[in-house]
C-alpha cells in the first residue's frame, strides 16, 4: 500500500491541519508517513498545499511530480495539480468558485460541494474535516475510522478534544459526498 | 519504557533531541525555515526540567559568541540558524575552531545568495565544508535526510564535537526542517555535572580547583612558530577525523550502470528517481554522503569504478560535484544537475537529467 496525496487550497482553509490529521491517522494505523508543507509567504491569502504520503514501506522522496490523489480546493490548485494526477488516480475538488472544470477521462473525478455540506452541519470550521471525509471514502486504502479518531486526538491540543465529535460528524458528512 | 513513535517536523525534532541529549544551552535568533527550533524549546521549557538554558539572543552574532563563551566552560551548547544567519556566525565558528571548542551549529539552508528566499536550498555546501570563516579549519559536517536523522545527528554531532574538541555542524535544508515524519527520541540523558565536566574536559575554563594550571581559551597566538604548531595540531586532528568518522550510505549501487551522488533530502528525491528509472530499464545506484566533511572520497571512488557515468544532484549550481570529481578524477564522466533559488526538482526531472546529461552522451 502506498498513497501519494496532495491537498491544495487557500491559506486558512485548514489544508495543512487536514494533512496533519491524515498523517497522524496513518501513523496510528502503523504506516510510514511523510507530511511536507508548502511554507512561507504563499500561505498568506495565497495558495497553501501539503503533500502527505502513507505507505507500508520506507518513503523515499517527500517531493513528487505526480500523485495518486489530488484534492483541490480552489481554481488555482485545480489548474496546477489536476494535470498531475496519475492515470487511474483520483481527483477530488470543491466546486465552489470553480469556473473551469477538469476534463480528464483517465482518472476518477469527484466534484464535491464541501462548503454546502459544512454549512449543513452548522460549523464552518469543520470544512477541512468534511473534505477529509470525502478523501477517506474515495481513497482505495481504507483507513479505519478508529485510527482516524486516534489521529485527531494526537494532532489536536487537549483543550480542543471536546470538538472531536463535531469533527467525526463532519467526516461522516464528507463521506456522503462521494 | 517503550519509546513512543511520534510525528514531528525536523526542526521540532532538533529541539526535543537537544533536551534529551542533556544539552546545557541553546542560543539562537529566529529565521525561516528553522524558527521552530527556538519556538519548540521555548514551549518545552527545559530550564524547568533538565536545567537547560534557552535564550533568544539579540542577533546571530551574539548567539554564536554566547556559544563560544559557554563552550569554553565545557558545556554542551548549540545554536541554529538558516543561511543568511549562518553567514553572520562565521567569525565565531572560525574562532571556536581555532580555540578547539566543541559545539553544535545547525544550518537549515534556504536559497541565497544574500537574503535570498525562504525556500529550501543546499547552496551552503562550500561554506560548511570548505571554510566559511577564515583560516585553515574544518567543521565536522553531518547531512540528515530524514527527521529521524535530525534527531540522531544532534547526539552524534555533540559526541563527535567533544571527542575531537571541534565544532560540528548539522547541514540540513528547508525540506527536512519543515516536513513531518515518524521519530523515536532517545532516552533522556542527564546533563553533565561540574565534576564530570572537570574530568571529561580538563581543558575547560570552569574554575580552578586544587590550584591546577590556569586554562586559557583563545584562538590568538602572535608567535608564528607557536601558531604553526597549533595549525599542525589541528591538521593532525582533521586527519584523525577523516580516518575514523567518514560516513555514507549506498543505495542499490551493485549491478547499477550509473551512479547518482546526492546528500540530505535530495538523496531521497534521487531514490524515487532511481525507482522511476528502473521502470524504464535504467539501472542507477545512489551514494549519499552523510558526513560532507570528511567527504567519503574513497567510497565514492570505489562505488564509481566500472560505472558508465555519475550524476551529482544538488539544490545549488554545483558544489559537492567538486569533491566527487576529486574522488573519481577523470575515470568517468561526472555531470551536475541542480535547481536553485528554492526550487526543488521532482524525481522525474532527475531521471530526465540523468538521460540527457549522462546516458545520451
Amino acid at each position: 500500500m502506498k498513497e501519494e496525496i496532495i491537498i491544495a487550497g487557500f491559506g486558512g482553509q485548514g489544508v495543512l491541519s487536514m494533512g496533519k490529521i491524515l498523517a497522524y491517522s496513518g501513523l496510528m494505523d502503523d504506516k510510514e508517513v511523510t507530511w511536507m508543507p508548502s511554507y512561507g509567504p504563499e500561505q498568506r491569502g495565497g495558495t497553501a498545499n501539503v503533500t502527505v504520503i502513507l505507505s507500508d514501506e520506507k518513503i523515499s522522496s517527500p517531493v513528487l511530480d505526480k500523485y495518486d490523489i489530488v484534492i483541490a480546493l480552489n481554481q488555482q490548485s485545480l489548474d496546477k495539480f489536476g494535470p498531475r494526477v496519475k492515470t487511474g488516480g483520483i481527483l477530488i475538488y470543491d466546486t465552489n468558485g470553480i469556473h473551469k472544470h477538469p476534463e480528464r477521462q483517465d482518472i476518477k473525478v469527484y466534484p464535491i460541494d464541501a462548503m454546502e455540506a459544512t454549512l449543513e452541519i452548522g460549523n464552518s470550521k469543520a470544512y477541512n474535516m468534511v473534505v477529509m471525509g470525502a478523501l477517506l471514502e474515495a481513497m482505495p486504502y481504507k483507513l479505519p475510522m478508529e485510527n482516524v479518531i486516534k489521529g485527531l486526538k494526537k494532532s489536536l491540543p487537549e483543550r480542543h478534544h471536546k470538538l472531536i465529535p463535531l469533527n467525526e460528524q463532519a467526516i461522516e458528512k464528507g463521506r456522503t459526498l462521494i | 519504557m517503550k519509546e513512543e513513535v511520534r510525528l514531528m517536523k525536523g526542526n521540532e525534532a532538533i529541539a526535543h533531541a537537544a533536551i534529551r541529549y542533556g544539552c546545557d544551552g541553546y542560543f539562537g535568533y529566529p529565521i525561516t525555515p528553522q524558527s521552530e527550533v527556538l519556538e519548540t524549546l521555548e514551549e518545552l521549557m527545559p530550564w524547568e526540567t533538565t536545567g537547560m538554558v534557552v535564550l533568544q539572543a539579540e542577533s546571530e552574532v551574539a548567539a554564536i559568541n554566547m556559544i563560544y563563551g559557554a563552550a569554553s566552560t565545557g558545556k554542551a551548547v548549540m545554536t541554529s540558524s538558516s543561511s543568511p544567519g549562518v553567514s553572520l556566525k562565521q567569525e565565531g565558528i572560525s574562532y571556536m575552531a581555532g580555540a578547539s571548542l566543541p559545539a553544535l551549529v545547525l544550518n537549515v539552508m534556504r536559497g541565497g545568495p544574500g537574503l535570498g528566499t525562504i525556500q529550501p536550498s543546499q547552496a551552503d555546501y562550500f561554506q560548511a565544508t570548505k571554510g566559511g570563516g577564515h583560516g585553515d579549519y574544518r567543521l565536522i559536517v553531518l547531512a540528515p535526510s530524514t527527521v529521524q536523522e535530525m534527531v540522531d545527528f544532534v547526539g552524534l554531532g555533540f559526541d563527535l564535537a567533544f571527542k575531537y574538541r571541534n565544532p560540528a555542524m548539522i547541514l540540513a535544508d528547508g525540506i527536512v526542517g519543515q516536513m513531518m515524519e515518524k521519530v523515536v527520541l532517545p532516552e533522556q540523558r542527564p546533563r553533565r555535572t561540574e565534576d564530570e565536566i572537570r574530568e571529561q574536559c580538563p581543558w575547560a575554563a570552569n574554575g580552578r580547583k586544587n590550584l591546577r594550571k590556569r586554562n586559557v581559551i583563545t584562538s590568538l597566538e602572535l608567535e608564528s612558530s607557536k601558531m604553526e604548531e597549533i595549525n599542525n595540531m589541528l591538521q593532525a586532528r582533521y586527519s584523525e577525523i577523516e580516518k575514523n568518522e567518514t560516513r555514507w550510505e549506498e543505495i542499490g549501487v551493485e549491478n547499477a550502470d550509473y551512479l547518482m551522488v546526492a546528500f540530505g533530502s535530495v538523496a531521497r528525491i534521487c531514490d524515487k528517481a532511481r525507482e522511476l528509472a528502473a521502470e524504464k530499464g535504467i539501472k542507477v545506484g545512489i551514494i549519499r554522503p552523510i558526513t560532507l566533511w570528511p567527504f567519503p572520497t574513497e567510497a565514492v571512488a570505489k562505488v564509481a569504478m566500472g560505472k558508465k557515468g555519475v550524476l551529482v544532484v544538488e539544490l545549488n549550481a554545483g558544489q559537492m560535484i567538486e569533491d566527487v570529481r576529486l574522488s573519481v578524477h577523470d575515470s568517468l564522466p561526472v555531470e551536475h544537475f541542480g535547481r536553485m533559488g528554492g526550487i526543488i526538482p521532482s524525481p522525474e526531472e532527475v531521471v530526465n537529467a540523468l538521460v540527457e546529461k549522462i546516458i545520451k552522451k
